[in-house]
């Protein structure tokens, strides 16, 4: 069997509108993109080759996708007019279809199947026309049906319409609810309703409720308490003392302290209502945690605690400095460039000398390990244009009015927060990489002592990380 | 804003009504035009109907702004907070702090029966 997947721009126009980052086919129920949630049971009801169709742009889907390999399928894509009906669909796909039953999945509808249940026997043996309808969404099926098997099974199977933020709120309470069980769920855990991503950080006086799902690289913070009902993508904090409960927390958001969020979807500085649809923009750069632009006074002890850790480190390496420059630069090695970089200040920009250290040998790899690319920025610490640990310096020409905008939370170090927790690099994005969003926290929260520590641990940790290369 | 005063069972009621933003830019005049109100009576109703966004800011001034009407023995009653303010407060769990109404002309005869400030 094959199966074709139809959408029309028209159907998940209100996605765009309120969670503009994201392509529709990919919007996460319970942590996992809807489109998979398709491409599951279409497999589950036996079918090898999908062909996705759509009237509207669909390259993010296409990349996340690619040729369905990760599914053990052939996934193939093609376009519509938003006019076609399903006989005009499966004549324009002919070569595709050939001789086959074809199980026509249109519209943007959540499928409530259960995955223990043979959908195969019934997808091949039902008569062609509607198998599960519901307003905006259909499975059809077509072509001549197979033998009825002996034992006949019925498998349930309906469609929940997912027409604004009220239906998907509760398509993905759902599919939470109903757990790992049912559907195929991403996430590890040892007890049902509770499933856990990668470098998951669950400080030891959180509460976790069930149900529960939580994405990779999260941070729960002292006191928190996540659940019940709480599904917490990835990339995300919660802070100190915070509650979750019956909420979508999406990717790459950070909850501020103190805060309860019950019955919401936070969605980076957005916080919606499913029920009103009411939907605020946060505009306090930490989703209303008390973040504060140090004063003079305030951020003294921080300056002089990084200058001192830098005029150490710059007595240090000195000497392993002077004697694998001049090497690398003998053997052509050491190239370095300056380039502008945003300062702190708003707007303002600084010049650094970027060094390259090309060709990987024994030698680069000892100076990368020690740092040495970066020894020249260590003298700007002492002048108060870098700090020795912040975010990572972002060149001059990329996302400066994001930047400027959020100059609470941007502070240029030798060496960046994300190096010190190793978190993946945002590469040199400010509004919502990985590590973005580590470096803000940490600007917020670190004090000139924990300051020290992850200095340390990301020296360490760029030592490793080079000397393995 | 709009400022009134409205007698309430012979309680000197003041009723302000808060327009647009309410955030960094306008917290801190909000607050100092507050201490006017509060000289006129420390009983006071926030309208909120028109409010249409409140950051941590404004949300802080409105909390100062309850602090100096209970230290004056009187209290601010909040009425017809729309669903992005109400989620704010909701969030900051500052909706417990206050007493919320529908509309200004319930909050502002819920001071109705209540003991004059500085008599009770």
């Amino acid at each position: 069997m094959k199966t074709i997947l139809a959408f029309r721009e028209e159907e998940y126009a209100w996605v765009h509108e309120a969670f503009p980052c994201i392509h529709p086919l990919l919007l996460p129920l319970c942590n996992k993109p809807f489109i998979e949630f398709l491409i599951d049971f279409a497999i589950i009801a036996d079918s090898s080759s999908l062909r996705l169709l759509c009237d509207g742009g669909f390259d993010a889907v296409e990349r996340y996708c690619e040729n369905g390999s990760r599914w053990g399928i052939d996934l193939s894509y093609g376009s519509i007019h938003p006019d076609d009906t399903i006989h005009a669909m499966l004549g324009k796909n002919r070569k595709f279809c050939g001789e086959e039953r074809i199980m026509i999945i249109s519209g943007f509808s959540f499928i409530r199947y259960d995955k223990r249940l043979n959908y195969k026997s019934l997808a091949n043996t039902m008569a062609a026309g509607e198998w599960a309808t519901c307003p905006g969404g259909r499975i059809t099926l077509s072509g001549m049906p197979g033998k009825t098997p002996a034992h006949w099974v019925d498998a349930p199977l309906s469609l929940m319409p997912l027409d604004g933020m009220a239906s998907y709120y509760r398509a993905s309470m759902e599919a939470l609810e109903s757990g790992a069980d049912r559907y195929v769920l991403p996430g590890y855990g040892d007890e049902p309703g509770c499933a856990f991503g990668r470098n998951v950080v669950i400080s030891k006086s959180v509460e976790i409720r069930k149900p529960v799902s939580i994405g990779n690289n999260v941070q729960l913070l002292a006191d928190t308490v996540i659940g019940p009902s709480a599904i917490i993508g990835s990339n995300v904090i919660i802070d100190r003392k915070s509650s979750v409960e019956s909420s979508i927390v999406f990717d790459n958001t950070y909850i501020g302290e103190h805060l309860k969020i019950n019955g919401r979807i936070a969605s980076g500085n957005r916080l919606n209502d499913p029920k009103s649809g009411a939907s605020i923009a946060m505009e306090d750069p930490h989703l209303l945690s008390g973040i504060k632009k140090k004063g003079v006074l305030r951020s003294f002890p921080r300056k002089f605690t990084h200058a001192v850790a830098a005029l150490v480190m710059i007595a240090v390496l000195f000497i392993p400095f002077v004697i694998l420059r001049s090497l690398l630069k003998l053997r052509g090695q050491w190239k370095s460039a300056r380039t502008d970089f945003l300062s702190e200040a708003t707007g303002m920009t600084m010049s650094l000398g970027k060094v390259e250290l090309s060709t990987a040998s024994s030698l680069t790899s000892i100076a990368a390990a020690l740092s040495m690319d970066r020894y020249g920025w260590l003298f700007r610490v002492l002048t108060g244009q870098l700090a020795l640990i912040g975010s990572k310096p972002l060149p001059a020409e990329k996302n400066r009015l994001e930047i400027t905008r959020s100059a609470l939370s941007y502070r240029p170090g030798v060496f960046s927060y994300a190096e010190a927790e190793e978190w993946p690099s945002s590469d040199g994005d400010a509004t919502g990489g990985d590590a973005a969003i580590v470096e803000r926290f940490h600007i917020a929260h670190s004090t000139p002592l924990s300051d020290i520590s992850l200095i340390i641990k990301a020296f360490v940790n760029r030592f490793q990380e080079k000397s393995i290369l | 804003m709009k400022f009134s005063l409205d007698n309430i069972d012979g309680r000197l009621v003041g009723i302000a009504r808060l327009e647009g933003r309410l955030d960094a830019r306008n917290s801190k005049p909000f607050q100092k035009t507050f201490l006017e109100w509060l000289e006129k009576t420390p009983l006071l109703v926030f309208d909120c109907t028109l409010l249409e966004f409140i950051d941590t800011s404004g949300l802080g001034a409105i909390v100062g702004c309850l602090r100096k009407a209970l230290e004056k023995e009187g209290d601010l009653r909040l009425a017809g907070l729309n669903d992005k303010v109400s989620m704010v407060f909701e969030m900051t769990q500052a909706k417990r702090l206050f007493s919320i109404f529908a509309n200004q002309s319930d909050a502002a005869s819920s001071f109705a029966g209540e003991p004059n400030p500085g008599t009770a």
